[in-house]
């Protein structure tokens, strides 16, 4: 298998894997979180 | 109205943010260490721009939050650069810097294309939502590169000791974030004893980061062993 087709089959398995994480996180909640990241106030979410 | 807390935090990260500029300036790491520095430039200056937006309009005003979320959208994909940054440090020796960038931009527009199916379905207001799930989910997607990059480290016997630490200390962020992701979603109730949780790991991510750049040296070396438990 090419170096190429390697970087293709180990990015969509870390993309399946970062959504597959993310769907079990919010599996049971209503709405996302909204979380600030450098400290800023965080707004009202539309 | 914001309280004293908010105004503390939001000054710390922003003042901690420009240390690591000032530390990567003075240590004369500044452009071997760039997309980490560019990512806290891009934050002072979007934490800059917030605060003016944010006492002009309000906090409930449109205009903050269309600022807010689109500026956190370009920060988030800032840091996915510098992670990035940091995997071809690390593969720097094995001449693997082309496939590493191929990598890096097909996985942000696989990210891209998965969010845009996420919010295809939302017709008012699609490109706020669509910039929304793409910082949502880099922040994921950085969390698991993250963790491959300490595999990376752990089995390539990476000695620098300044890019361990830096490493380190994203892994911590990121853990922290879908912690606190994970408590908001599965215990609402719980959101607002912990809504400080987050600021304040945000604030200790550029501290960890300039003390890093400020009082380990490029060339100091960690031994592997310190790094993982081999077995007996």
């Amino acid at each position: 298998m090419s170096r190429k087709l390697t970087v293709v089959l180990l990015s969509m398995l870390v993309l399946a894997g970062a959504m597959g994480l993310k769907t079990a996180v919010t599996a049971h909640g209503n709405s996302p979180a909204v979380l600030s990241a450098n400290g800023v106030p965080v707004p009202v979410p539309f | 109205m914001l309280g004293p807390a908010d105004w503390v935090i939001w000054s710390l990260a922003t003042l901690f943010e420009a240390a690591v500029v000032v530390c990567s300036l003075r240590k004369k790491v500044f452009r071997r260490y760039f997309f980490l520095n560019l990512y806290m430039l891009s934050s002072v200056c979007v934490s800059v721009g917030q605060y003016r937006v944010f006492m002009h309009y309000g906090r409930g005003s449109l205009e903050y939050r269309y600022f807010y979320f689109y500026s956190q959208a370009l920060l988030v994909i800032s840091l996915y650069f510098a992670l990035i940054s940091l995997y071809s440090r690390v593969f720097q020796e094995l001449q693997v810097e082309r496939y590493v960038r191929f990598g890096a931009v097909l996985l942000l527009a696989g990210t891209a294309w998965f969010s845009y199916a996420v919010v295809n379905q939302s017709s008012t207001r699609m490109l706020t939502h669509f910039v929304f799930e793409l910082s949502q989910n880099l922040y994921f997607i950085g969390l698991v590169l993250t963790y491959a990059l300490w595999g990376v480290i752990l089995k390539l016997r990476e000695t620098r000791a300044l890019l361990v630490q830096l490493v380190l200390s994203l892994g911590v962020y990121f853990s922290a974030y879908a912690a606190s992701y994970a408590v908001s979603n599965l215990r609402p109730d719980l959101f607002s004893h912990m809504v400080y949780l987050f600021p304040v790991i945000g604030c200790l991510l550029p501290l960890a980061w300039a003390y890093a750049i400020w009082r380990v040296p490029e060339e100091a070396r960690i031994a592997p062993a310190r790094l993982a438990v081999a077995p007996r």
